[in-house]
């Protein structure tokens, strides 16, 4: 049988109908579908698929305890707890249970923050621990709610805390090994993409999951011994009340591998109440950032380059007249009385310039300093000692110093004769301590570092971190040992009796003049001492180097720096358990 | 006169035709019309689609159980954090320094080395 539709039928008509809405339903349908079909996957995705951001936990640093690693900043689960003005309920209760439990963490005028009732969300308290959040949740608090996060912790408080620096609210290092390597320490976040429920739960369903980890921060275990970087501190601090300084820094250094033990610094902070700091300046690590006129301490460097160069010996000797001219000036000894034909000993003994001057003129032509004596002098305490030039130490604000080159117009001889003795040049600590370990371990130039390796996650496994590199012969090993006795005999001349018997060691006094508006001031003076000890002449473990300063003050490399140094090293022994072989 | 036949005709039975073959096609009694057979297609999608929807609810209340163990592994790791934050505070230089033990400790008088 078949369906005759009669044309201008009522049936004929409905099936027409039918047929345009159907068309129209396909049209619209494969408008929706094929033509408007990734706007509509986007909307779905945007709605049901959910990007969670796993976070990379920031790596820890240690610090070394002897042989063993410690942890010296540590993260801390915190939560800041927020309420919905709208939605709560009991504001007494909240206020009770917040004030009781969160301390001096809550908010203060806690009512007032409830009772703005057009908002949805007030921070009532801020760095609440675990244990805290635990406590306030128990009370069921209608509207209360708490949001995950993380900070530092520093245990040791204070130690070391311009080495350290510290994190930013934004979870950025500034300052120290957390400003210089803050990449390395912020790890790389995860990325957890799926389809989620209602209360957020990642669901397998779906085929553009996606689970990235996160790769967490290298844990850093640095060089720093704390009980060393403790006893500095305390030391530096002693001896500065005495002297009455109000700056001051000192530094250790294995001269055998450039690990720093110790940098401290004062005045200092907390790192972990960075915020209260009014002075921000004690943010910075004065060993590495603040150049200064040397002083006295480059006379071992002066001496090792006239050794090294063979143009004198220790017993060489010059006529010292307490004066001496280069060009149309004239330079004098701060130590006066020590005339007549000396020796080179005798001159570092009683750090006179005139000695040093002496050298500079024995490496041009013998009375004056050359262009090719300044040429040498600069290749030595630039190219070879690498003053002047950042060392690469793994801190953040490393300055480079300036050392004037003999190309520069200001690199004429009354420059380098100042030069000789530690003046006309800006070098940092860290640097002046690089270059004398050089000249006493051998004539090794050994790059500074406060990275002695890495801590595996579960703080378990310690990986050593690849060796700096280092340049041998830097000068021969002949002068080093040379110069290295010259020293020694410096320190010994005057306070053997306060070194432990049986040790050896050595050291230089500094005390520069200071710089202002690009003159020298007479009322102000850097004091600095800088030496080594060990068991003997072939195994020195530390060189050790100690500044003070303050406003308008004159303090001495000898009266003020020097005893620091002396309580640091005869405690060191103790604590290293070197056995006298002196 | 006899002819002989030169040419070989097989019939087309014989050439489809091997031992123990059945020659007869068989035809099944129950007949199954179009309405029967979408029937039975739609019943067959049907289970599938069950079965689906039965594995991927067992897959989702897997995720929960996950879900479960994970927030319990992130709850004892953020207390392990905090034991090593209480632990390093109590260990810390100052703390020991001030403990009671360290401030009944004396001076050694003279120190001896195995050496000597």
């Amino acid at each position: 049988m078949q369906l005759d539709l009669r044309k201008g039928s009522r049936l004929r008509l409905l099936a027409i109908l039918l047929a345009v809405i159907m068309a129209i339903f396909v049209v619209r349908l494969f408008y929706l579908q094929v033509v408007q079909h990734e706007y509509y996957v986007g909307l779905a995705n945007k709605e049901q698929l959910k990007q969670l951001v796993i976070p990379a936990q920031r790596g820890e640093i240690y610090a070394l305890d002897g042989n063993r690693p410690v942890k010296l900043v540590l993260n801390e689960t915190v939560y800041t707890v927020f309420a919905d003005p709208k939605v709560i309920e009991d504001p007494d209760k909240i206020i009770d249970t917040i004030q009781q439990v969160a301390g001096g963490n809550a908010r203060p005028k806690l009512d007032e923050l409830l009772a703005k009732k057009e908002t949805r969300y007030q921070i009532i308290a801020t760095k609440v621990t675990q244990k805290q959040a635990e406590l306030i949740k128990k009370e069921k608090l209608k509207g209360v709610g708490f949001q995950k996060g993380s900070q530092r912790v520093y245990p040791e408080g204070q130690l070391a805390a311009q080495t350290l620096g510290f994190v930013d609210g934004e979870g950025n290092g500034k300052y120290g090994i957390e400003g210089a390597l803050n990449d390395r320490l912020l790890g790389k976040d995860g990325l957890l993409q799926s389809v989620t429920d209602i209360s957020n739960v990642p669901l397998t369903i779906g085929d553009k999951n996606i689970n990235k980890p996160a790769q967490n921060g290298d844990n850093l275990v640095l060089t720093i011994d704390r009980n060393i970087q403790s006893y500095t501190e305390r030391a530096l601090a002693e001896g500065m009340k005495k002297s009455g300084a109000t700056h001051g820094s000192a530094m250790i250094v294995d001269p055998n591998s450039g690990k720093v033990m110790a940098m401290a610094n004062l005045p200092t902070y907390n790192p972990g109440e960075f915020g209260k700091v009014a002075d921000i300046s004690v943010f910075n690590n004065g060993t590495i950032s603040s150049p200064y006129e040397p002083g006295s301490d480059i006379k071992t460097l002066t001496v090792a380059a006239g050794l090294d160069r063979g143009v004198i010996r220790p017993d060489s000797t010059y006529n010292n007249t307490d004066s001496i001219k280069v060009e149309d000036r004239t330079i004098g000894n701060a130590t006066k009385g020590q005339t007549g034909v000396i020796t080179m000993q005798h001159a570092l003994n009683y750090s006179l310039n005139t000695g040093m001057v002496t050298i500079a003129q024995r490496l041009g032509d013998g009375t004056r300093i050359t262009r090719a004596a300044r040429d040498t002098i600069y290749e030595y305490f630039h190219d070879k000692l690498r003053l002047g030039e950042r060392t690469g130490i793994e801190l953040a604000n490393e300055a480079k110093g300036t050392i004037i080159p003999p190309t520069d117009v200001d690199g004429g001889a009354v420059r380098y004769s100042n030069m000789a003795f530690g003046q006309g040049m800006d070098v940092t600590m860290v640097q002046v301590c690089a270059a004398f370990s050089t000249i006493i371990n051998g004539g090794t130039y050994y790059q500074p570092t406060v990275v002695a390796g890495t801590m595996d996650n579960n703080g378990a496994r310690f990986t050593p971190a690849t060796a700096k590199p280092s340049q041998q012969n830097v000068i021969s090993h002949g002068t080093s040992e040379t110069v290295r006795e010259m020293i020694h005999q410096a320190r010994v001349a005057f306070h053997a009796a306060q070194d432990k018997a049986g040790y050896y060691t050595g050291g230089k006094t500094g005390t520069s003049q200071t710089l202002r508006d690009g003159k020298y001031v007479d009322n102000e003076t850097v004091g600095t001492y800088l030496g080594f000890g060990g068991s003997s002449a072939r195994e020195l473990k530390y060189v050790i180097m100690v500044q003070v300063s303050g406003e308008n003050m004159n303090l001495e490399g000898g009266k003020h720096a020097m005893p620091i140094f002396t309580d640091i090293s005869n405690w060191l022994i103790d604590y290293m358990k070197l056995q006298p072989k002196g | 006169m006899s002819y002989q036949r030169t040419t070989q005709f097989s019939p087309r039975r014989g050439a489809n035709w091997n031992r123990n073959q059945n020659t007869a096609r068989f035809a099944s009694s129950v007949k199954l019309g179009p309405v029967t057979h979408t029937v039975l297609v739609a019943l067959m999608i049907t289970v599938l689609g069950l079965i689906y929807l039965t594995q991927a609810t067992r897959a989702t209340s897997y995720d929960y159980e996950t879900q479960k163990v994970d927030s319990q592994i992130a709850e004892l790791a953020t207390k392990k954090t905090d034991l090593e934050v209480e632990s390093a505070r109590l260990t810390a230089l100052e703390a020991v320094q001030s403990s009671t033990v360290a401030k009944t400790m004396t001076k050694p008088a003279e120190t001896n080395y195995a050496g000597e």
